[in-house]
């Protein structure tokens, strides 16, 4: 693979995040033993950390030697972020977090239905029909098959 | 000898263990052939769901699904330009045209017998090389083993993705989240930040499902459109005189499969394009040119990238260093059952390994028949939209984690590490190094704190041992020389001596 003439939307940005978080990264291997002896518990999340912050170092350079993004470029939103994640995103967080309450198989069937009905441009009947049908295979071949424990709400207790 | 017979063909006559061979095989095929799904995906979200159930029952899945997989690319390569899987790359070159001139058929059905040609010699390879590696490497102590890790690390780093630097930073990003949780060897809190959650570490399983499932999840909802399959496809049985004709090619390439795919570090999808390379310059006078839909262009890359899976087995088996991303993945899963591949496992558990030969030599034969049937109805799953596909992949990513350790929070941390996978993705990272850092990140400390104690933790008798040893100082040698085939300095020398050459 060629590196891009040209640096993609936040790459710098990133770049300086690695560097950041490598850092902290080498302070909390540093918390965890200091300098006490070489075959303590630190020594080698110590070596990890700064095998990171050294690369990081590295990739800030060359991402800072590449060209700034062209004008004509797409922004970071659109190219790297674009709206589609962001709601994909949230729509898992929100799964995540109903899943506790709602159990699996309630909270499953709206993500499914809630993401399918937005990805796919079709007939909202369609994305309901798929979704209820993934859902029960995907019950049938886990909790039946595979004897999974999937997560049961406090909603409905006893039924999901 | 009788009692490893018996172990070889315990899947041959087992109908539970036959149909989960076949099973895995089958779908692994569909997997492999969708664009965005992936068998590291697979296998990955698999394990949480099989690691309750017996050794041989989950190998015997998994093993299908390996070998079904690394095939399944090859398909969409050939019908739609699509290469599923890396290692279906150079098969797509030579495949697409082929099905262009409406030879669609025919170039699968001669890949599905070359790939179980190729696979099945990767496996003869295992089934000979590796009791050979396992009884050396009982030889090797804990600083070797800290070499093989960080060369493994570094292989996968240098060759994947787009600088060696960003290769080292995903591999130590490995590293460092295989550190969390309670230290084995003195109990000490590492990166706990005093929570509870955290003493346990995270499950390695979590971020193989968050990196590999998760991540090419967002990743793929960039692009959603798959183009539909126009190709006729009609006779799938390849010629006789096709398959005599290429088998030398093929044994070739085989050759190259298996010994790339045993190298720690590097898996089928360079085996295929070094073997696709090989034959290019082999081939004097193809009938049709390279490039242009040349049947050498596709034999040798499916007859190595098969051979690979029985080669990356070997390392994984006599020296518990995976050989790639999936058999990182899979040396999770014989972890998660309590079983340590290295040298002690052939063994301490030859019955394990005979199983795991006769296996998957079981589904390569699946693989034959598979490939050559079913191509209609294959067409038609292939077309089932990524629109629908993508979250039901989140979906299966949050209930595998889950089913791990019954912990929600882990499905956080799963999510956590999708985000990061998908922008290390975005930003020419290239996932694989983190996953085989986290696999290897544990045994790398503790050799690493042996060999030191082993040094009364004098640093000078510590690195004296790596050259006065005659195992330690070759792994020593070849990890340096990566180093510095990665530096300007090297660049400069090799481009100066080769300005007086010419």
């Amino acid at each position: 693979m060629t590196i891009p003439p040209t640096r993609r939307p936040g790459e710098l940005a990133f770049g300086i995040v690695l560097v950041i978080f490598s850092t902290a990264c080498l302070w909390q291997a540093f918390e965890i033993s200091g300098f006490a002896g070489l075959s303590e518990a630190g020594v080698f999340p110590m070596l990890a950390a700064a095998s990171m912050l050294v690369s990081a170092l590295f990739i800030l350079r060359d991402t800072a030697r590449l060209s700034a993004v062209a004008g004509d470029e797409k922004p970071f939103f659109a190219e790297i972020c674009p709206t589609r994640l962001i709601v994909m995103t949230g729509l898992v967080l929100l799964y995540l977090v109903v899943m506790p309450w709602l159990g699996f198989v309630v909270a499953s069937s709206a993500f499914l239905f809630a993401s399918i009905a937005y990805l796919w441009h079709r007939n909202i009947i369609w994305s309901l029909l798929v979704s209820l049908v993934s859902i029960s295979m995907i019950y049938v071949v886990f909790r039946m098959v595979f004897q999974v424990v999937l997560p049961k709400g406090t909603l409905f207790p006893g039924l999901f | 000898m009788g009692e490893t017979l018996g172990y070889l063909t315990l899947s041959w006559f087992d109908p539970w263990l036959m149909f989960l061979t076949a099973a895995g095989t089958l779908s692994g095929i569909y997997v492999g052939a969708i664009p965005g799904l992936s068998v590291t995906m697979a296998t990955a979200i698999l394990i949480s769901f099989t690691f309750k159930w017996e050794v041989n029952d989950a190998l015997a899945l998994i093993a299908g699904v390996f070998v079904g997989g690394v095939y399944g690319g090859s398909r969409t390569a050939i019908l739609l330009n699509i290469p599923g899987a890396p290692s279906a790359i150079a098969t797509a070159i030579e495949g697409y045209p082929l099905a262009q001139r409406g030879e669609a058929g025919e170039a699968i059905g001669l890949t599905t017998v070359m790939s179980v040609i190729g696979g099945m010699i990767g496996i003869a390879g295992l089934a000979l090389f590796a009791p050979a590696i396992s009884s050396f490497a009982i030889q090797f102590n804990s600083r070797d083993y800290l070499l093989l890790g960080m060369i493994g690390i570094l292989l996968v780093g240098t060759l994947s993705g787009e600088s060696f630097a960003k290769g080292v930073f995903a591999g130590a990003l490995g590293v460092l989240i295989g550190m969390v949780g309670l230290d084995p060897m003195t109990a000490q809190g590492r990166f706990t930040f005093d929570t509870i959650s955290l003493l346990g570490g995270i499950p390695y399983i979590v971020a193989m499902i968050g990196f590999f499932g998760a991540a090419e999840a967002f990743v793929q909802l960039r692009d959603l459109d798959l183009p539909a399959i126009k190709q006729k496809v009609d006779r799938i049985i390849p010629k006789m005189a096709d398959v005599r004709k290429y088998f030398v090619l093929a044994l070739r390439a085989s050759g190259i499969g298996t010994i790339i795919g045993a190298l720690p570090g590097t898996g089928g999808d360079i085996a295929a394009l070094l073997a696709y390379d090989d034959a290019k310059r082999a081939t004097k006078n193809p009938d049709v040119p390279f490039g242009k839909g040349a049947k050498e262009g596709l034999v040798a890359p499916e007859a190595a990238n098969n051979a690979a899976v029985g080669g990356a087995f070997i390392p994984m088996l006599t020296l518990g260093i995976p050989g790639d991303a999936v058999t990182a993945v899979i040396i999770g899963a014989l972890f998660i059952h309590g079983l340590k591949p290295g040298p002690l496992l052939l063994i301490e558990t030859p019955h394990l390994f005979w199983f795991i030969v006769g296996n998957l030599t079981l589904a390569n034969l699946f693989l034959l028949i598979f490939g050559l049937t079913g191509i209609r109805v294959f067409t038609k799953i292939v077309e089932c939209p990524k629109a629908i596909l993508m979250p039901l992949i989140l979906v299966l990513s949050a209930v595998g984690t889950y089913a791990i350790q019954n912990d929600p929070t882990h499905i956080y941390w799963m999510l956590l590490f999708g985000l990061i996978g998908y922008f290390m993705k975005m930003y020419g990272f290239q996932v694989g190094p983190v996953i085989l850092g986290v696999i290897l990140g544990p045994m790398m400390d503790t050799n690493y704190r042996r060999a030191m104690i082993g040094a009364r933790n004098d640093i000078g008798i510590f690195l004296w041992d790596f050259v006065s040893h005659p195992i330690s100082l070759v792994l020593s040698v070849s990890l340096i020389l990566m180093l510095v085939s990665q530096t300007p300095l090297w660049t400069r020398l090799r481009s100066q001596s080769k300005t007086p050459a010419s």
